[in-house]
């Protein structure tokens, strides 16, 4: 079995487990949430085997690289819902995670050769950079689709359509995903604060890297690629949205859109970067 | 005889042209203004149109019901609902927004509201009280009497039925609830949210409980007249709620707003309390925090316009009311057995109806064989006291089937004719025959109230 198709396992356990939400009791929606985690358990696994198998010295490879993004998405989902027992989280972000393995299972497995030039420094920092830009992402990931909730959530609140009142009190689905209680903007803002504070100084520290090895690299600060222009947009973004919200108290459907345009942004960058012009980067 | 009901509702009119009317009717002295207007309408023959009159006003609908006399007919209602709709409106084809029901239907609609069945929650307590009140109102204004009295208290014995032999009450569906449940998709823990209630309306009230019951600790009264508040907070809440519970002048409720998290507004004002420009620079106090308004006075007394501004949720009565259509399921169910309770009540209040029709019958009857017995046992006792013990045990014994026969044939209408051939076989001049007869305001009175306005009752709130 190739590392590819082991991507595979995860991503049929979470498509698998959608089934259970087309049932109306809440033994199945409780095996929908069980089967979430047992996927994000092997996910762990298969990462495990691979660190013993290949160790840090073969981490630059796209497939990997998408795979362990996908891992970490999920492990923010699962610490956010412990943290703010909302499991309807759960539904709306595995998504992300089922792209990334999927992605992971068609991307290419040769892993991309660090610059022999690099020094054992320049390979830690890569590494760091990666890591820390990657869980970045997944906070404003989780972000983004926490934005769009909001934004969906506030408009029918506004246009007073559309919005069941009660959530169907009984229905097992609401006692499960929502506590009985539904969406609340107040705690959507939150979790989507809470995904800016942390994330954007992992960003920042993870684009300080990248500038490093730039420097490290081609002896320049910077140099002009849509990559850094891109990724310097994003940080402006998430930047100018985290001052609003510390200085001028900035909430709601604003600070929900800015979340969604840095994320559609990362989106762009990471194409970019990875599948459209890899050369961009740097990698080749 | 008849019994008319004009009015509008939620279901009839929009917000809009229910705040046009209830705008006319806010205040008991517009309301006595109004009546009295009615109770002139004359007819033809110079002879008033309405013997009696309620005005029922409450957030969701305005009534008038009204017993007409004997004389007024069909074209006569139409012509009272011309007249009360050239009154709050200029516009064309306004009658539309008014329904009208006769008698039968009239009564069941009344019965209905009473019990909640008509409300835009089913089954929402206030109501029951907001009759009770306007009744008590047209007892002040004597404009009640027999037939609106029973009618009203049959209503009320009606409601009772209804909320304790029905599960109508028993799921918690009401615009406090309504209100309670849309703060939560807004605002994580209320336990830590600040309400401001401004007014002292029932809804207002009830809000405010349901929302100390949901963990809620900070509220501020604010009325403007502050002993009116005290008094209120006084009367409406307990012992333990009283400690959540603040009075602040009105002047200063505004300084309170960007501390505030829920507006709640149910005041009797005709203007805006709170408009655009005020929330504007209010949330930017606030920092943008979100805001939660909830409008339940009509007419309304927060600018709609508001809803535009971000973070500021704006709700009236009418977009609560919307939002708990669909969750009343569990009420529209009991509310099928309540309607059996209502007819039965209706019919019950019909029987009585009618056989008022035949009571001048049987007094008359009574008395056209108590005077043949009188002449004929003239001749042959003299003792008088004897004589009408009698005169009575005869009568009595004689008609106790015919009449019998003749109340049964009151409660059914199809019967009708027969009353028409008792009168020709036995010769009944009913105006003369009555004339100085007590016995017929015996009959009358039997089963019902006095015409005096002591019979104004006392509220069960």
């Amino acid at each position: 079995m190739t590392l590819g198709e082991l991507y595979l396992i995860p991503f049929f356990i979470y498509i698998f487990s959608y089934l259970f939400l087309l049932s109306k009791e809440k033994k199945f929606y409780q095996a929908f949430i069980f089967l979430i985690y047992a996927g994000f358990i092997i996910q762990s696994l298969i990462l495990v085997i691979w660190f013993n198998l290949h160790g840090f010295k073969d981490l630059i490879s796209v497939d990997w690289i998408v795979f362990f993004n996908a891992w970490l998405t999920m492990m923010v989902v699962i610490l956010f819902n412990l943290f703010y027992k909302a499991k309807y989280i759960l539904i709306y972000v595995t998504p992300l995670a089922l792209i990334n393995l999927l992605i992971g299972f068609f991307a290419p497995h040769n892993y991309l050769t660090m610059k022999p030039f690099f020094s054992s420094l320049d390979q830690a920092t890569l590494i760091t950079h990666i890591i820390l830009i990657l869980i970045g992402d997944s906070l404003f990931a989780l972000a983004f689709i926490i934005s769009l909730i909001y934004i969906f959530q506030e408009r029918r609140i506004k246009l007073k359509k559309n919005l069941k009142l009660f959530d169907k009190k009984n229905h097992p689905f609401d006692e499960v995903f929502y506590r009985g209680k539904g969406y609340n903007l107040e705690l959507l803002d939150s979790m989507n604060y809470f995904c800016l504070k942390i994330g954007f100084p992992l960003i920042t520290v993870g684009i300080a890297m990248g500038i490093y090895l730039s420097s490290s690299l081609f002896k320049s600060f910077m140099i002009i690629k849509p990559i850094e222009i891109m990724s310097l947009i994003t940080w402006l973004i998430y930047a100018v949205l985290l001052h609003e919200r510390v200085a001028k108290g900035l909430r709601g459907k604003k600070a929900a859109v800015f979340s969604i345009a840095g994320f559609l942004l990362i989106l762009s960058s990471l194409t970019f970067s990875f599948y459209l012009f890899p050369e961009f980067h740097g990698f080749k | 005889m008849d019994i008319l009901i004009i009015g509008l509702s939620h279901k009839s009119a929009d917000i809009g042209d229910r705040e046009i009317v209830s705008k006319k009717l806010l205040t008991p002295e517009l309301r006595q203004v109004f009546a009295k207007k009615l109770l002139n309408l004359k007819d033809e023959g110079n002879r008033p149109l309405i013997n009696e009159l309620v005005i029922l006003t409450t957030c969701n609908r305005s009534e008038f019901i009204m017993d007409l006399p004997q004389w007024a007919v069909g074209g006569n209602a139409h012509f009272i609902k011309d007249y009360i709709s050239g009154y709050f409106f200029d516009k064309k084809g306004s009658d539309n927004l008014f329904y009208m029901h006769l008698n039968f239907e009239a009564i069941k609609h009344l019965f209905s509201v009473a019990s909640s069945l008509d409300s835009m929650v089913i089954g929402e307590p206030q109501i029951l009280g907001q009759i009770k009140d306007a009744y008590n109102e047209a007892c002040e204004f004597k404009m009640n009497g027999q037939v609106l009295n029973k009618l009203f208290h049959k209503a009320f014995y009606c409601a009772k039925r209804v909320r304790t032999e029905t599960k109508i009450a028993s799921s918690p569906v009401s615009i406090s609830y309504a209100a309670v449940e849309l703060s939560k998709k807004i605002f994580n823990s209320l336990s830590e949210k600040t309400i401001l209630l401004l007014g002292t309306g029932e809804m207002g009230k009830l809000t405010a409980k349901h929302f100390i019951k949901c963990g809620v600790h900070n509220i501020y009264i604010a009325n403007r007249t502050k002993e009116k508040a005290h008094h209120f907070v006084e009367e409406s809440f307990g012992a333990n709620e009283k400690n959540y519970v603040d009075v602040i002048d009105f002047s200063e409720y505004y300084k309170l707003l960007p501390h505030t998290d829920i507006v709640l507004c149910s005041t009797g004002s005709q203007d805006y309390v709170l408009r655009y420009d005020d929330i504007v620079s209010v949330i930017k106090l606030r920092k943008q925090r979100p805001l939660f308004l909830i409008d339940v006075s009509v007419p309304r007394n927060i600018d709609p316009e508001i809803n535009k501004i971000s973070n500021v949720y704006l709700y009236d009565i009418d977009d609560i009311g919307k939002m708990i259509e669909d969750n009343l399921d569990i009420r529209k169910k009991e509310a099928e057995t309540a309607s059996e309770l209502v007819e039965i009540n209706v019919k019950e209040f019909m029987e009585w109806r009618n056989s008022l029709n035949v009571v001048p019958v049987i007094v008359s009857l009574r008395n056209k064989v108590k005077d043949i017995l009188e002449i004929e046992l003239s001749k042959y006792i003299s003792e008088k006291k004897e004589k009408d013990l009698i005169i009575n045990s005869l009568t009595n014994k004689i008609l106790h089937e015919p009449i019998t026969l003749i109340k049964k044939a009151a409660v059914d209408s199809n019967e009708t004719n027969m009353l028409e051939t008792l009168k020709t076989l036995f010769n009944l001049d009913l105006g003369k025959e009555i004339k100085n007869d007590n016995t017929i305001n015996k009959e009358l009175e039997k089963g019902f109230d006095n015409k005096n306005n002591s019979s104004r009752i006392k509220l069960i709130k």
